[in-house]
């Protein structure tokens, strides 16, 4: 729970959508899951690529996803050394990530599933 | 935002609850800044200038200090603000319902109060009763006779074996021994009797405790030749000189010798319980021999590191064994030496009394728990819907289960604090009805910190006995439920009170337990009270009259002070009969081995012998079986006449008349000097008279004149017509005026003298118990009541619509009596089970009455029953006046 004294910054970009709270971790998930061992920077990059400039994303809230996904124990994290030779830490999907990356994806697909079609309705049609 | 104090406590906090994952918040940064870079890098190469990169790198990274408070609020799941949030919360919802807590805070420190109390006992007595440096690593030897199973055996020593002991053992680093010394202090108006003993050099560097006042024994004072000096302690100090400080420095007449007092020890000294310590280094004697030695030591021994008492008993049982090759006579024919901690040597029997009480304790603090348990349950299940709400508004579990375990957390402390003050006020009454001779002297029994710390581990565990359970309970609900529930409810929102239930069920059986052992304690006193003492304790002053073996050598000597004292205290108005005997009961004389004439025996036979006036049974009013006592010419003549006691007759006598039978005692042999007749006359047998303590069956017991040259007299026992505790003045005043140089010493009353002996052990273990087993009692009422008014609130409509269709008052009083017992009875039935399970615990502490005495059973479970229907008919009736009107309109 935040406190609600503490400033809650948002981005203020209105072109862009916000990520819905939730779905970062699923996202890192199926990232992990698609990709393998990546730190950080490339996870940003890749859900940046991947999203095709809609999502607007605070870059650092990845970490707090990451942290939170760690604390599940669906991912572990490694120091290693990156492409450019630079100290980094890779995180990587556990077993126990799998299993709940297929659970959330099937969520997520059937609650996608109901709001497509909730949103197909036609103004002033009874189902 | 944070001071830097409340940054410590986070960080503390983090440390404290930190999950595994967590890292530390440099590595973070680190994490932080590369990607920061890496990011302006991307910029940069995308055509911006450096400054414009490294902005918009931040500004798509995103706030870090948020993002730090984020992760900590993930990090450390109980964070201080949050808890400190829960706590305020927690107040403020206790202070709305004052009851509640009020019977929660008091029930806990009824709880913890008790077991703190108790457990500080135990701390200051059984686990650090010595304030010295490294008394763990104190022990004592003793020589163990192979051939005997108890755990008996010699523990002093003559200078010459103390000496080798010292100088030929390797597991010691240091040794100090201490020898008794009966010190004859002379003043003024008469001579009084200190307890003293000689200290070896390096006594006090051994204990490492400073003087309280003035110094401790010094190297120069062991000289030959040094000024006599000596050392007091503090209770001495207190109670014969009432603390004066200008006696220091000052010369006292100790045993004719003028020393100087040069220190005052501080409160928790008190090696050998001694009042005064004296200078005396140990030195070789010719005679070597235990029985001609002029002292024996009582020795200490400071195991060096890492040597185990096994280690030390093997070492030094090659000591023993050579000097068992110069001395015999002294050692028995197979033994070993068994190593003692000092702190097994003053322990014994109260070490379980104790823990039967630590137990009892335990349970105490169980069934309080359960009760608050309840009371939580109970409540709970009133909040049912602003838990809810809480949930519906997005709180999880594990945040509605910390709410709810802060509440319980804020009761426990309440109530620790409240039972500190109750510890505190019973452990005052708990040390007054301490039997004083089971605890070591240097032990002083107070609050300290270990107490205080275990008071405040138990306030931190019992929220997880008394608070888990119905934390769990009402965070696990669905939400649309009870929201629906109309008000109340029928039946309660609750699926059942099955929990609640349980938990009075256990209640009353730990309740049981505790009463069944209370009351088996309590038969067991009685058991004990009416043991036949075989003497009429009553009207009878006592004290020991030590006379200075200089001036007092022959039994001469002693008569020409006995029989002008007796004469003396006859006089006295007030006195009915007085005499001098060996020994006051209930202790008897000392062990000899006998011969009866005539008669041939295989194995030893032995007496306990003393000497005695001639009306010394008249005194005591023991009745004679067969014969008479000693009359004033035999006793004048020294005539070799006895008395024995009826075990005496019986065992070595057989059916033969025991008067006119002819006994010898092998301690009395030497004295008898050449050409003597050693044989004595029985002249009478009287009935027996307790000299065994009252659990173990009478010894063989003998009785000769004083006047006859043996150990002889040293005690006084006067039967008076008023109370005997008046007496002490007048009688020391006649001891005073026969020789100002013989000490009354010990002085009170017969009873006193056996109630502190025979009965203060038990008793103190039954008004314990019997003290726990009534608040016990208390607090299982208050669960039973509370559990039940309260689902009979909650059954108010259920019982106006059962009224309302015809039935009657007495069924609906019947009805939630019927509720109730059922919960009591399954209580009792598993209380009798675990008293019968757990009986062999305190089957030790029982004597004359079985553990799973019937009696008892029935009795404690009627008494519980009783209790326990009282409180179920008070919620019982109110039900039954509940108006059907008003409870169908009721909300």
């Amino acid at each position: 729970m935040q406190n609600p004294k503490e400033p809650l910054e948002r981005p203020m970009n209105a072109k862009k959508s916000e990520v819905l709270q939730g779905t970062l971790d699923l996202m890192i998930l199926k990232t992990l899951h698609g990709l393998g061992p990546l730190h950080g920077f490339g996870i940003a990059r890749r859900i940046e690529q991947i999203s095709r400039d809609v999502l607007q994303l605070n870059e650092g809230t990845v970490y707090t996803s990451l942290l939170r996904l760690q604390l599940q124990k669906w991912i572990t994290a490694e120091w290693g050394v990156s492409e450019n030779n630079r100290k980094a830490k890779f995180y990587s999907i556990t077993k126990r990530g799998l299993n709940q990356l297929e659970l959330e994806a099937q969520n997520w697909t059937r609650i996608s599933d109901v709001i497509g079609r909730i949103l197909q309705l036609e103004p002033g049609s009874k189902s | 935002m944070s001071s830097p104090k409340r940054s410590k406590l986070r960080a503390f906090a983090s440390k404290l609850c930190g999950f595994i994952g967590a890292q530390p918040p440099d590595e973070f940064d680190d994490e932080v800044q590369e990607h920061v870079q890496l990011l302006s890098e991307r910029f940069k190469n995308q055509g911006m200038s450096k400054e414009e990169a490294a902005a918009a790198a931040r500004r798509q990274f995103g706030n870090v200090t948020l993002l730090q408070e984020e992760r900590r609020g993930l990090q450390t799941f109980l964070s201080i603000e949050a808890i400190w949030g829960d706590v305020r919360y927690s107040l403020r919802a206790l202070r709305k319902s004052p009851g509640f807590a009020a019977v929660c805070i008091f029930t806990i420190a009824l709880g913890i109060g008790a077991a703190t109390s108790i457990f500080s006992v135990i701390e200051n007595v059984l686990l650090e009763p010595f304030p010295y440096k490294g008394a763990e690593r104190m022990v004592f030897p003793r020589i163990h006779n192979s051939q005997e199973t108890g755990e008996d055996g010699r523990q002093g020593y003559t200078a010459n074996e103390l000496l080798e002991f010292t100088e030929s053992n390797h597991v010691f680093d240091s040794i100090t021994a201490a020898a008794e010394d009966v010190v004859l202090f002379k003043h003024g108006e008469g001579t009084d009797q200190l307890d003293g003993a000689h200290v070896t050099p390096g006594t006090f560097e051994f204990f490492g405790m400073p003087a309280l006042h003035g110094r401790v024994l010094q190297p120069a004072d062991y000289e030959p030749g040094a000024p006599p000096v000596f050392v007091m302690r503090y209770k001495t100090w207190i109670e014969r000189f009432n603390g004066d400080l200008s006696i220091l420095n000052t010369t006292l007449d100790l045993n004719g010798i003028p020393s100087t007092l040069v220190g005052i020890m501080p409160p928790r000294f008190g090696w050998y319980d001694a009042d005064v310590l004296i200078p005396e280094k140990p030195r070789r004697e010719a005679k070597g021999s235990f029985a001609e030695s002029a002292e024996i030591w009582f020795m200490l021994g400071h195991l060096k590191p890492g040597i185990s008492t096994y280690q030390a008993e093997a070492d030094l049982d090659v000591i023993a064994t050579h000097l068992a090759k110069i001395c015999p006579q002294d050692y028995p024919a197979r033994f070993t030496v068994r190593v003692k901690k000092l702190g097994d040597s003053v322990i014994g029997r109260f070490e379980s009394t104790l823990y039967t009480v630590l137990a009892a304790v335990g349970l105490l603090l169980l069934i309080a728990c359960s009760n608050v348990a309840n009371l939580m349950l109970a409540r709970a299940t009133t909040r049912e819907k602003e838990l809810v709400l809480r949930a519906a508004l997005g709180a999880g579990r594990a945040r509605l289960v910390r709410l709810l375990m802060v509440e319980s957390l804020v009761l426990a402390v309440a109530g620790a604090t409240l039972g500190i003050f109750i510890a505190w006020g019973g452990l005052k009454a708990l040390v007054a009805v301490m039997p004083q001779d089971f605890i070591p002297t240097e032990s002083v029994i107070e609050l300290n910190t270990p107490v205080l710390a275990f008071a405040l581990a138990i306030a931190m565990l019992t929220p997880l006995l008394f608070g888990f359970a119905p934390a769990l309970q009402c965070s696990r609900r669905d939400l649309i439920d009870p929201l629906r529930d109309t008000s109340k409810g029928i039946g309660g929102g609750f699926r059942s009170g099955w929990l609640r239930d349980a938990v009075v069920a256990t209640e009353v059986a730990l309740s049981l337990t505790l009463l069944i052992g209370a009351g088996l304690l309590m038969r067991s006193f009685v058991a004990l009270r009416e043991v036949p003492l075989g003497l009429q304790a009553d009207h009878v002053f006592q004290a020991f009259v030590p006379l200075p073996p200089d001036r007092y050598k022959t039994p001469e000597q002693a008569a020409a002070f006995f029989r002008p004292l007796l004469a003396r205290l006859k006089a006295l108005p007030g006195v009915v009969a007085a005499a001098a005997s060996g020994a006051i009961p209930p202790n008897g004389g000392d062990a000899t081995k006998l011969q009866v004439a005539g008669k041939a025996n295989t194995e030893d036979w032995q007496a306990m012998l003393q000497q005695a006036s001639q009306e010394y049974f008249h005194v005591l009013r023991i009745e004679f079986k067969e014969g008479r006592g000693f009359n004033e010419v035999e006793l004048n003549d020294a005539r070799k006449v006895a008395v024995v006691n009826a075990t005496f007759a019986r065992k070595y006598l057989g059916n033969e008349n025991p008067v006119g039978q002819r006994v010898r005692f092998a301690s009395l042999d030497t004295l008898a000097g050449q050409g003597r007749d050693p044989w004595f006359e029985i002249v009478g047998v009287v009935d027996n008279v307790i000299n065994n303590g009252l659990q173990s069956p009478i010894e063989p017991e003998v009785w000769i004149p004083y006047t006859i040259p043996g150990p002889g007299a040293q005690a006084l026992l006067v039967r008076t017509s008023q109370d005997p505790a008046t007496m002490m003045n007048a009688v020391r005043q006649a001891v005073w005026a026969t020789d100002s140089g013989v000490a009354l010493a010990y002085p009170g009353t017969l009873t006193d003298r056996v109630n502190e002996h025979l009965y203060a052990g038990p008793r103190f273990g039954f008004v314990l118990m019997t003290i726990f087993g009534s608040i016990g009692l208390i607090l299982v009422t208050i669960g039973v009541y509370s559990v039940l008014a309260y689902s009979t609130s909650l059954k108010t409509r259920e019982i106006g619509i059962r009224m309302a269709l015809g039935a009657e008052r007495r069924d609906v009083v019947g009805m939630v009596i019927r509720s109730g017992l059922r919960f009591v009875f399954a209580g009792l039935a598993i209380g009798i089970v675990v008293s019968l399970l757990l009986s062999q615990l305190i089957s030790t502490q029982l004597v004359g009455v079985a553990a799973y005495d019937p009696a008892t059973l029935v009795a404690m479970t009627l008494i519980l029953m009783l209790t326990a229907a009282i409180a179920c008919w008070i919620p019982a009736r109110h039900a039954a006046q509940v108006d059907p009107l008003v409870a169908l309109r009721y909300e």
